[in-house]
């Protein structure tokens, strides 16, 4: 039995290798590419998170902003249409490489990292700082040294999370999150005392809500933002740095940034705009007469992806780690989420109505609403009416609680489907109800409920995922952490997909041999009664 | 009530209905101490019915059912079903025990009997149904006789005053009927109080006391198995016979 077992695991995982392997190969760049194939193509491909005010957020269906405004002249400027795909920003950069965009536009600010990195950015189209906002009145925080011993919260991998890192708030004190409003809500409802950001962004957001909140004198780190390309594109920057030019001498610029920042372009922010030219990449300006006659080149496949082994290696303590915190959220949910489903599902059919309303209520709700919704509401919701809970509390909280509702369907689909003739046998020989349930139905539901209920664990093993927008960095959070700054996000992708094979596989294997020793019958008649359900 | 000083069961003027379907229309029977009734009739006159209003696997809609004298009512119920025990026709075992485990299971759980006592005391019954070679297995492993004959022995488990049995032999191949009646027969011949319905009108002849015909919900004949199977009275009984002895 272990080797057939064993043996399905091993042709089941490389089965899934190579798939892998095959995507490894197909994968190309679809987007990106040199002068000639853009030029074919006819659109300039931008990638951003329209989460982003003013910069680029959603009205409605549609994208606007400071950077969609400019990023639209440069297309104009380079006689092409343009187009926006709005990703989370965890995603923006990673875009680039895996050539799903020509250009991230997402007040992405110029580091020397990033450029280490392989990203090539454009001359700065904008100044921009790390700004700290505190609750209004909260005299403990005047200025970046008194965020030293406070909890403070940022956009997990922007520049704001790493100038509070630079100032040496501890990891266990830094709560990063994906958007910029999570971490102005977190220091609302007081779970944290400040948080960090781009100052723009800070400035529009609050003000249009947030009045609990203000602003902690001038930006502490000063910052320049950029466009941003892949490294085997430095042409289209000099393209751009040209267009980019332009626009600050003949006025485009100067409307609008008094469109989007409300202020009027002054001079000095002009001549700062000029002294940190050099802030971008050092590549060579292209005239645009001259792309315009470059000849568009034929449609061809582009260049092939390749997996980095020494990625893979770098990121493996962390993807141990992230693994680790979700296998432990799984655990933790299933142990809570189990017996309460049984509850549920026992007051479900119980006779007393009002509590099988109760539990259908539940049911519903739980199922009729997205799980990420729910672990809001746990988390960033209930401070309001004062209850307080911690990132893993809410996490495991959230996760038991749908899963519950699940469960709590298997097991009563599971006790509904035991013959009604078990129950009268068991009510005949004066055993009370629960005493029945506990003997007789439940010990055969069990059995019958192993394969959903195996289903369900491996759902709640990939849906802990979603816990992330709690700041817990379980393995899809890590990974995609790694992914913004490790160059190669399919990598990074590809190794976190096996981890989660890796935890999956075992599990399904195991419940397949528990289901074997559990079942009663040595030496089966016939396939149906194996199981031991049919009687005759 | 007035019933005589042997009525172990005496049921007065039952009425069942599902929905608005009266299923039994006014039931009246006294079954002495170790008497042992026949019940025939066909499928759908209310036999089954009868026998789990006795011990309130239904509801009865009107009418009073007293054991020992006293009304069975939800709240007495499960002592009374401790001392009647029942016999399903599609048997009913615990598919997940052993036929020891599934006798001993109502004497550990209902009585708080010792497990090692209660295993000790299955086995006997085991061996009183001739099944003590079978103790460890599971019903999925034994044929529908030995399962009828486990079941026998759970329902007995308890020592109960009366047995009910709703068609003990209806689910079984022809070739494994012999076996359960046996064991039925050595019971009633142990004194056991008994309502059998039943198609086995050889049964009825030879171990009855008494044979009661049920059409429709009502009891339409009743007397000794001589009386009623060999010169019944009504037409409807004569009818029933006939089809039963053709088939």
């Amino acid at each position: 039995m272990g080797t057939l077992a064993t043996g399905t695991v091993v042709r089941t995982l490389s089965l899934a290798l190579a798939c892998l392997a095959l995507l490894g190969q197909t994968v190309v760049s679809q987007a990106q590419g040199s002068l000639p194939q853009i030029k074919q193509r006819g659109v300039l491909i931008f990638a951003t998170d329209p989460t982003y005010p003013p910069f680029e957020y959603m009205d409605k269906d549609k994208m606007i902003g400071f950077d969609v405004d400019i990023g639209n002249e440069i297309a104009k400027d380079l006689g092409l249409k343009s187009k926006w795909i709005g990703l989370e920003w965890a995603g923006v950069l990673g875009s680039l490489e895996s050539g799903k965009c020509d250009l991230a536009m997402a007040g992405v600010t110029i580091t020397e990292e990033r450029k280490k990195h392989g990203y090539v950015f454009s001359r700065p189209y904008m100044l921009s700082g790390q700004e700290i906002v505190r609750r209004k009145g909260d005299n403990r925080i005047n200025g970046p040294n008194d965020l030293i011993d406070k909890i403070v919260s940022v956009q997990q991998e922007t520049t704001g999370q790493y100038a509070v890192q630079k100032l040496g708030v501890p990891k266990d004190r830094l709560l990063r999150f994906d958007q910029v409003q999570d971490g102005l809500m977190n220091v609302r409802n007081g779970k944290s005392d400040a948080t960090v950001g781009d100052l723009p962004t800070i400035k529009a957001i609050l003000q249009k809500g947030y009045p609990e909140l203000e602003m902690v004198g001038e930006p502490f780190v000063k910052e320049s933002l950029g466009l941003v390309a892949w490294k085997d594109n430095p042409e289209l920057i000099g393209l751009i740095n040209r267009s980019l030019s332009q626009m600050i001498v003949d006025g485009r610029y100067a409307t609008a940034y008094k469109k989007w920042f409300g202020d009027p372009l002054t001079t000095a922010i002009v001549a700062e705009l000029e002294a940190r030219k050099n802030q971008g990449s050092p590549v060579k300006e292209i005239p645009i007469e001259t792309f315009k006659a470059i000849k568009a080149a034929p449609q061809m496949g582009g260049s092939a992806f390749t997996f980095r082994w020494d990625l893979v290696r770098e990121a493996l303590p962390q993807l141990l780690k992230g693994a680790l915190l979700t296998l432990e959220l799984t655990a933790l949910s299933l142990l809570i989420g189990i017996p309460s489903g049984l509850i549920v599902a026992l007051l479900r059919i119980s006779p007393i109505r009002i509590l099988k309303w109760i539990a259908t209520f539940y049911v519903e709700i739980v199922r009729g609403t997205p799980l990420l919704m729910q672990i809001y509401v746990i988390y960033f919701v209930l401070p309001v009416v004062g209850i307080e809970l911690s990132s893993m509390v809410s996490g495991v909280l959230a996760l038991s609680l749908n899963a519950a509702a699940y469960i709590a369907e298997i097991f009563r689909a599971g006790i509904e489907s035991i013959d009604s003739g078990q129950m009268e046998a068991a009510r005949s020989l004066g055993m009370t109800y629960p005493q029945s349930m506990q003997n007789v139905i439940l010990p055969q539901t069990l059995r019958r409920v192993l394969p959903p209920l195996t289903n369900e664990a491996v759902a709640l093993l990939k849906d802990s995922s979603l816990v992330s927008v709690v700041a817990l960095a379980e393995l899809m959070r890590v990974g995609k952490e790694i992914a913004i700054n490790g160059g190669s996000p399919t990598t990074v992708y590809v190794t976190v997909a096996v981890f989660y094979l890796a935890m999956t596989l075992p599990l399904t294997w195991l419940v397949r041999r528990l289901e074997e020793q559990w079942q009663p019958i040595s030496k089966p008649r016939d396939g149906a009664r194996r199981f031991g359900w049919v009687k005759a | 009530m007035g019933e005589g000083v042997s009525s172990l069961l005496a049921i007065k003027d039952l009425h069942k209905y599902f929905g608005r379907n009266e299923v039994l229309k006014g039931i009246d029977l006294d079954v002495a101490e170790g008497e042992v009734v026949a019940m025939i009739g066909a499928s759908g006159s209310g036999k089954s019915t009868l026998l789990r209003c006795v011990n309130r696997l239904e509801t009865p809609t009107n009418g009073t059912i007293t054991f020992r004298g006293e009304p069975i009512t939800p709240t007495n119920v499960n002592a009374v079903r401790r001392e009647i025990g029942m016999v399903f026709q599609r048997f009913n075992l615990f598919p997940h025990l052993k036929a020891i485990e599934n006798v001993a299971l109502a004497p550990r759980k209902v009585l708080g009997t010792d497990s090692v006592v209660a295993r000790r005391d299955a086995m006997a019954l085991l061996e009183q149904v001739k099944l003590g070679a079978k103790a460890y297995s599971f019903p999925g492993e034994l044929s529908g006789g030995q399962q009828q004959r486990v079941a026998i022995a759970r329902a007995l488990s308890l020592k109960p005053k009366a047995m009910l049995f709703d068609e003990p032999t209806s689910a079984l191949d022809p070739e494994l009927v012999g076996e359960v009646l046996e064991v039925m027969r050595d019971l009633a011949k142990s004194g056991m109080t008994m309502i059998v319905a039943t198609h086995e009108m050889g049964f009825a002849r030879e171990v009855a006391h008494r044979v009661i015909f049920l059409d429709s919900g009502r009891i339409l004949e009743e007397g000794p198995p001589e009386q009623v199977l060999g010169a019944p009275k009504e037409e409807r009984t004569r009818e029933f016979l006939a089809r039963v002895l053709n088939h």
